[in-house]
Parts: C-alpha cells; structure tokens; sequence
C-alpha cells in the first residue's frame, strides 16, 4: 500500500481549510466574549458560562458534520463504484476536473485570512444584532445563544465542507480520506490557534502563500489528469480492451496524441510515480490535451489573479477603468451593532480595535475587516456577506477609486504607517 | 476440370507405379459456403467450389496445375506447402518470394514433380489469403510406404480455425491497425472438421484406417483425440516415422500427421472425436467461443452419439522424440543463421514482428527474380533489400537456424523447399519474465535421430534448433505460419545457392506475363533497380521506430508547463504579499483619519 493511497492532498486541504475558518469563528466569538464580559469588574462565572457555551456549539456542530460527512462520503462510495466502476477512466476524469475547479474556487480566498475573519467578525456581530431585537421570542435561544450561534455557523459551513470532500473525494481512495481528514483537521486547528495567540501575520501569510502555491500545483495536476483520463478513456474504447494490460509500453497510449512516452514510471503503477502525478501531474506517457490543459490552466490562474488584484486596487494596474464606481457608490458605511451580551454595547470602530485582543497583536484593527472586500471576488465569503449584511466598505476603497492620484498618496503613504503599526504590534 | 491420369486413380494400389502426369485446371472465383451454420460469408473457391478440391497424385508423378484467377478483386498465388521443388524453385508459390502475384482475369502454370510422398496441402501465399478459403490437402500415394499393408483404408481429416470476416477486413480494420496496438490476433469464430462440423467419420468394425491429419487454419493450433481409440503415428509433414503409439497429438498450424487407427469390435456405440483449441495462442477467450469441434467416429448411424469427455489435461504426444524411418544423425553445422522473435510496435503505432529487429517487408521485385538478374551480386544478401532479411546460404552445406522466441506466444515455423532436423526444442519458460536461449557451449537434449518435418513449434520464451543441408538450390522463405504474424513481418528469406539457381533454372513465361500484367517489377534489385544493383534507393522499408522518451517537442511542452507552473505560482504569491499590504493599508485608514479628512479635503 502506498502513501497515495493512504493520504490525499485535495481531501486534507479541503479540511483544512474548512478547520481554519472553523477556528476563526471560534477565536472571534472568544474575543467578543473576552471584550464584552471578560473584563476583570464583570462576573468572571458568567463569562467562563459563556465561553463553554461557544466551544461546546462549536464542538457539536463540528462533531455532527464529522459523523454526517462519514455517512455521506461512505455512502457515496458504496454506492457509487458500482456506477462507475465499468467505465472508471471517465468519472475518473470528471472528477480529477470538478476537484481541480473547488480547488481553484477555494484557493485563492486563503490568501485573504483576514477577510475571513472580518467576515466572521459582521456576521456573528449581525447575527447576535438580530437575537437582540428577538429576544422575546424565546428564553432558550437567548440563554444558550453563545452555544447555538457557533453551532449554526460551524454547522453550515461544514455542510459546504462535506459537499465539497464528496466532489473531491470521488477521485480518491476510500482509504485515503481517514488519514486526510484527521490530518487537515489538526493542521487547521493548529494554525487556527496559532492565528488566535497573534502569531507573526508575515510568517503566517507566507506560509499561506506556499500552500496555496502548492494546492494550485495540485489543482493544475488535476485539470491536466482530468484531461488525460478522458483521452485514456477514449483510447480504451478504441483498443476495445483492458489497456493496463500493456503496462507502460507501446499499447499503452495513443501515439497521435502523444507528446512524450517514456516505458517507465508509469504512475499508475509505480507507488513513488503516483504521488508526483497527484501533487505535479506528472504522467509517463503526456498528451497534447493534458499538456495544453496543464498551461492553459495556469494562464487562467494568472488572468484570474491579475482581476481580482485589479478589482481590489486598480492602482496596482496602469490602465483604469471607472465602471466599478457605481458599485463603490452603494456602499453603506454604517457599522453594524457590533456585540451583543455586552452591557456597555460600544458602536464605535475605533473602541472595538483597542479592546479586540485577537486582532490587535498582528495589527488587524479593522473589526469588520472588509477593507478591501467590495470587491467581488469570486468567492463563498461574498456570496455569504451579501446575503447576510450589506457590503461595507472602508473609507479606503472609496478613496482610491477617485482618482489616480489620490490612490498614489495612499499607497505611498500607507507603507510607512502600516510598517509603524507592525512595529507597535 | 480435373484431368487425372489412368495410374492417379488408382492412387492406393500397392503396384509398380510409373511417372505419370496429373492436371488440375483451377478457376479461383468467390464462392458462398457456412460451413459452421452461423453465417455465410463467401470464401475463396475453386472452380465454383468451397472447400476446394484436394489434389491427389503418385510419388514421382508430374504435377500441372493450371490457375486463373476470376476473383476480380484480388491477386492470388499458391504454394504447394512441404514439397522441395527441387529444380523448379518458380513454382513454390509465395508472392514476391518465388512469383509476382497473379493480377485478376490472369493465368499461371504450376508445373513440378513430386519425388515425396505423404500428406501435404496447398493454400495461397498471397498476404493473408488462405484462411479466406483457399486451401485444401494434397496427398501423394506412395505403393511403397513402410505400413503398406498395415492398414484397409486410405483417408484424410483436415482441421481448421475459421472467421466469419475476411481477411483483408480484419488485417485493415482488427489487426494491423493503430487501435490493435498489442497485435493481438483476431479471434476465430469457430473450428472446423474437415470444412464441417458435427461430421460422422464412417468406419467399419475391426479395420484399420489410414488417416491424414492436416491443421489448414490461420492461427491455433489443436489437440485432436478419438475417444477409446489410440493410434499410432507413421508419418509427419512427408517424413515416414516409426510407428509410435499416441493417444492425442498437438498439431499446428499446417503440420500433418499421418496415423493408424484400429476401430473397435462392436457396433454398439459411436465414438466423439475431438479437436480442440490450444487456446493460450489466443488474445483473449471470448465466452461466446466454441473452441472445440466434435464428430464422431460412426460405427453405426442408428446408435448413440455420445458427447465428448471432458478431460482433465492435454496429454498428447511430443513430436520431439519420434524417429524418422530413415535414420539420420545430427548434422555438423557449417553455417549458422541466428534469429530472436520479438513483437513491438514502430513509428505508426502498428504492432510488428521481427526476426533481429527486422520485421519483413515485401520487395518490389520477388527475390528469386533479383537472384536471375543479378548475375554473380546475387551472391551479396545486399541486392535482396535490407528489409527482406535475406541470408545467402552455399550450396552442399548444413545450415542451422537456431531462434530464440522472446515472445510469450507458441509459434510455428516453416521452411520452405526443405525438411530440417529439429535437433533442440525447449520448453516453455517457467514465468513470462524468464528466457530460455540456446547456449551451444551447453546443448539441451539431443536424439540420436532427430525427428525431421518442414514446420515445428517454438514455446513461449523458448528456443529450438533446426539444422538442414542445402541440396535444394532455390530462394526459400522461412516464416511463421500464423497467417498474423506472417503479415506482421515474421519471416526472412534464404537464398540457397544463387550461382546454382542461375545455371539450371528457367522461370517460365507466363510467371512473367503475371509480373507485367500486374505491373510489378521483375527485374534488378529488391528496389527494382537494374542499372546498379547495390543501389536500393527506394526500397521497401519497415516503419520507422516510435520515437524514444523526450523528443525536442517532449522537452519544449515539459519546459513550457514548468514556465507556466512557475508564473502562475508567482502571481499567487504577488497575490497573497498584497494582502499584506493592504492589512497595513487598512490599518492606516483605520488608525489615520486624518489622512482620510486631508485626502477629502483637497
């Protein structure tokens, strides 16, 4: 039994990532608690009530979604393979690919942690908003609304997670997930509790880059597998016979389409080709289609990456365009009631940054953090904000997009008071 | 029609026999037959016949056979497989070998003497014809057999594989193609006894029958038993054999066995008798396969007939060890021709066979026509083109063939114009990984008389040793007789004694009119040259290998997809430092009003 078998890379991301979110939501609860009620003059009982509350909502929600996303993936496996076992190299490739796009779709949105937080920060501050102007409705909801928030969100969120590991999963070994789950949920907790206790923003932004850099290897693998299974498919159904049979020699692919053929390392066969095929796309006999989807993949990872640096700051961009103004006009700069439970509710922006101690350390002093997230970056943390809360913006992006000029004065001046901030960090 | 001659009738009769000659007028046209009652297709016939006629002669008799070719669509020629032609080398038959083909609406005399006796068969030797129909035995009489007497009747049993589709359908559309890259061979649809099936052999109680066994099929070879009857082999491939007891015999791909078989004292019950695949020879086993044909040794049409045993193994008899009557010691070798079989696909992705690398290619001129024009080159294996894998042997000599088979399929070889002594066989490699190769420092089981025959099995990753004197002068080919692996290149070509070919042959006319009539050139080298010989510009060649690994293009798309992993890796990271930035960014919005009130100020 080989590594690949045992471990994938797309499931343990996906867990990850999921993780990671989960922990925000856990550490922004814990801070509204430790702000509103922590303080050393309130009732200390009453805060450490609370903060059981969230991590027992949290806990069971994660648990449920854990014992769901079992049922789920074990069902679809059982009832699955039999489907698609007679063609396996098609589903193979419509699998590699949808794996390959919830990859790309999710990947990008971790480089920008901070707006998941901010995210998490609007939504638990809107939805603990709402309970307020409820709060007849019923004692029990009000009682343990410290528990059944972070049970909803997490809940929600993991129901997301488990439709995406069922998309991705399909293209691994049953065996595999196990080992990836348990391993994406450390990690995320990991860096979840890392990013709690105010770790170094740069190391860990960095390390995010480095993974995202590497899941894209992954998606772009997956795309070009997708690619190459569909042509391994078709050739299959030209020979008319079980084409493993010919290992990796001559037999063993379509020399019209073929753009390199070496009679080894042929990953689905060699346990140490296997992993280099999963993480790069490596494949012993590549073809045009898969060559071309590995590039053009990339090129479209590129153009992707240059909108959405465009959408959030056309000042990184020469050329301007003005139609994005009238979406900047709708923004409603109002901040929304901000902490519920809390005696002294405090509205102001500029009190939530002093006393937020999750934020403080690494110099994230927007409580909202949707500094730049008007943009409309393809992306579940848009699609989730404008449904739950108007878009706010900072005053920030209605000022860059005055003019050119005025976004060169931020930008120029921005560095040295963002470098002073981390220095008092 | 037929014109027999007064002695050719009285084939049988053990009397002084003297030379005689026997014409057989043939017309090769389309014929409609369903020999297995599942399909009719239409077969190569003879005369407006299928199965065509067997040819019957005396030993010493002249054989005229006079062919026309009415099939309209395709060229034809014909081999009269195992007879030496001494000194008639033109009339063996294969195409681009011995003749030109002969064009549709054409005429060509096959005229020879038969000086062997025993059980032979003639087929076309035209690409993969044969197995669309045209073949048949060809059975010389010999009053002076050592069993004469032995036995009361003189019969014969043919045995064949048989498709429904034709030949050249499957080879362009199943077999030499793209999308066949394992060469398998396509699978036959039925087998056959004696062109039927569910035949009833008649025989009497208490006789002994005389029965000829040829394997005329394209690809397998069969196990053939008679339930509750041994019998005794007395003759394979025209080579008289002490009589050898054999309960079952394994015959390939155009082998014969002659043997005797003594019926039972009752009436009571009829007995099956069995060919039976060897189906290891086979791509794959299809379930709809019947791939044993059954008739019935039949005492009595009004008793039982009874279906065959199973049984638990294929226990027949090894030809190996049978003792030619005319005993022979092992020869000394003075020339060896040293050939390994493989299968591989070149450069169109087609799966080829090779001798040496060499996979055989026709030429444009047929080599025993190279050999007449030649003059003294023809003694340079160079005027015979590259691709033919021609070997130039001395005359009086012992040339020994040894091949080594790296391939994991049984083949059987053939030579023409001779019998050799199988002096080695081995068997089959334990494990497809494994090689058995000759190794003349250490000699594997040797007779003291080799068995001799002109067409002999090789086993999966085996080897044998074939050795026998060049008394013949002529151009012979040797191949497998798998009509497959025939048209995948199997084959090489001996040319025995050119110098000799030169001073005493003459090829006929009308083999030359066959050549003009179809257009092929018949003069010069392998490429049709006669100016000079050694110049073979433009000859036949095999295809090109497929290209090895990394090509130039290989190393531009590897090169390009790391450019392009690269760079899209390093606008990830662009993106992910800007998030950074715009962090400070907005902490300095948040923290700076001012900075906001003097932006809106101005």
């Amino acid at each position: 039994m080989t590594i690949s078998e045992l471990f994938d890379v797309s499931v343990f991301f996906i867990l990850f990532r999921e993780t990671l979110e989960a922990s925000i939501i856990i550490s922004v609860l814990l801070a509204f608690l430790k702000q509103g009620v922590g303080n050393a003059n309130e009732d200390l009982t009453v805060y450490r009530k609370l903060v059981r509350q969230v991590w027992f909502g949290a806990l069971l929600g994660f648990s449920i979604c854990l014992v769901l996303g079992g049922i789920c993936v074990a069902a679809w496996y059982r009832l699955g393979k039999d489907v698609w076992s007679a063609s396996e190299d098609i589903w193979e490739s419509v699998f590699c690919i949808i794996a390959g796009f919830i990859i790309s779709y999710m990947g990008l949105a971790m480089l920008r942690l901070n707006k998941m937080k901010g995210k998490w920060r609007h939504k638990i501050a809107d939805a603990l908003a709402d309970r307020d102007g409820r709060n007849t409705i019923g004692s029990f909801s009000s009682k343990y609304a410290m528990a059944i928030l972070p049970f909803v969100t997490v809940l929600r969120e993991s129901i997301e997670a488990i439709v995406f590991i069922g998309g991705v999963t399909l293209s691994a070994s049953p065996k595999s997930v196990p080992l990836s789950v348990v391993a994406g949920i450390l990690c995320g907790s990991a860096l979840g509790y890392f990013i709690y206790q105010g770790g170094n923003h740069m190391s860990i932004q960095v390390f995010l880059i480095f993974s995202t850099c590497f899941l894209y290897l992954v998606a772009a693998s997956l795309m070009s597998r997708g690619v190459w299974y569909f042509e391994n498919y078709e050739w299959s159904q030209l020979v008319g016979g079980d084409i493993a049979e010919v290992g990796s020699g001559p037999g063993s692919y379509d020399i019209r389409r073929s753009v390199w053929h070496v009679n080894c390392c042929n990953p689905l066969f060699d346990g140490g080709w296997m992993i280099f095929n999963a993480l790069l796309g490596w494949q012993n006999s590549a073809t045009y289609g898969s060559i071309l989807m590995y590039n053009f993949y990339w090129i479209a990872i590129i153009i992707t990456v240059c909108v959405m640096l465009y959408r959030e700051n056309p000042g990184y961009f020469p050329i301007i365009t003005k139609y994005q103004n009238v979406a900047s006009d709708e923004i409603d700069l109002t901040l929304p009631p901000s902490v519920a439970g809390s005696s002294a509710r405090t509205s102001e922006e500029s009190d939530l940054i002093v006393i937020d101690p999750s934020s403080s350390r690494y110099g994230d002093p927007n409580p909202y953090g949707v500094g730049s997230s008007s943009s409309h970056m393809p992306s579940i943390i848009d699609d989730i904000n404008i449904g739950s809360a108007p878009s706010s913006a900072t005053t920030s992006l209605e000022t860059n997009r005055a003019s050119l000029e005025s976004i060169q004065d931020v930008d120029a001046n921005s560095d040295p008071l963002g470098a002073s901030m981390l220095t008092s960090a | 029609m037929r014109v027999f001659s007064l002695l050719a009738t009285l084939a049988a009769s053990a009397t002084v026999v003297l030379a005689a000659t026997v014409q057989y007028d043939f017309s090769v046209d389309w014929v409609q037959a369903n020999p297995d009652g599942d399909y009719d297709r239409t077969f190569i016939g003879i005369n407006g016949e299928w199965p065509p006629p067997p040819i019957k002669c005396n030993i010493h008799d002249r054989v005229i056979v006079n062919v026309t070719n009415n099939l309209g669509n395709e060229p034809t020629a014909i081999h009269f497989h195992g007879l030496f032609m001494n000194g008639t080398n033109a009339m063996d038959g294969p195409a681009f070998v011995t003749q030109c083909p002969v064009p549709a609406g054409n005429n060509i005399i096959y005229n020879f003497t038969v000086d062997q006796p025993g059980m032979y068969w003639y087929h076309s030797h035209y690409g993969g014809q044969y197995p669309d129909g045209l073949r048949a035995p060809f059975i010389v009489y010999d009053p002076d057999e050592p069993f004469a007497g032995q036995y009361d009747e003189d019969t014969y049993l043919s045995v064949s594989d048989y498709y429904h589709q034709s030949i050249p359908w499957l080879t362009a559309n199943k077999f030499l193609t793209l999308t066949n890259p394992t060469g398998g061979e396509p699978i036959p649809d039925a087998a056959l006894f004696n062109n039927s099936q569910n035949i009833k052999f008649k025989v009497e109680p208490n006789k002994t029958y005389k029965i000829r066994i040829v394997n005329m099929g394209a690809l397998v070879s069969q196990y053939i038993w008679f339930e509750g009857h041994d019998f005794k082999i007395v003759e394979v491939d025209g080579i008289y054999v002490e009589p050898t007891d054999a309960s079952m015999i394994y015959i390939t791909v155009a082998q014969r066995y002659t043997i005797l078989l003594t019926t039972k004292n009752s009436t009571d019950t009829n007995y099956p008798m069995i060919a039976s695949f060897d189906t290891t020879m086979l791509d794959h086993v299809p379930n709809s396969l019947v791939w044993n044909v059954t008739g019935w040794l039949t005492y009595d049409e009004n008793a039982a007939f009874p279906e065959p045993a199973m049984i638990d193994q294929y226990d027949f008899y090894d030809d190996f060890n049978l003792v030619p009557v005319e005993k022979e010691q092992p020869y000394e070798p003075d020339y060896q021709v040293s050939v390994s079989v493989k299968m591989n696909n070149l450069g169109d992705g087609v799966n080829y066979a090779f001798f040496n690398d060499i996979s055989y290619v026709a030429p444009d001129v047929p080599a025993l026509y190279t050999v007449m024009s030649s003059g003294n080159l023809s003694t340079d294996a160079t005027v015979y083109g590259a691709n033919t894998h021609t070997y130039v042997l001395g005359y009086q000599e012992v040339v020994e063939i040894v091949l080594n088979n790296l391939d994991k399929g049984t083949h059987p070889f053939h030579l023409h114009g001779h019998t050799f002594q199988v002096v080695e066989r081995s068997p089959a490699a334990p494990d497809a990984n494994t090689y058995l190769t000759y190794d003349s420092a250490n000699p594997g089981t040797v007779n003291e008389y080799p068995m001799r025959r002109d067409t002999v099995y090789v086993r999966p990753n085996g080897y044998f040793v074939l050795r026998f004197k060049t008394d013949n002068p002529g151009v012979w080919f040797f191949h497998c007789h798998i009509e497959w692996h025939l048209e995948q290149g199997l084959a090489l070509v001996l040319v025995e004694a050119p110098l000799e070919i030169q001073s005493r042959q003459v090829i006929p006319e009308d083999h030359y009119a066959a050549c003009k009539a179809g257009g092929y050139a018949y003069e010069g080298n392998a490429a049709g040259n006669t100016v000079n010989l050694l110049d073979l510009s433009g000859e036949k060649l095999q295809p090109k290998p497929l290209p090895a690994g990394f090509t130039a293009r290989g190393i531009v798309a590897m090169v390009f997809s790391c450019i392009s992993a690269f760079a899209g890796m390093g606008f990830i990271t662009w993106y992910g430092l800007s998030d950074l930035k715009s962090t400070e960014l907005e902490v300095a919005e948040a923290l700076g009003e001012p900075l906001d009130d003097s932006d809106e100020s101005k």
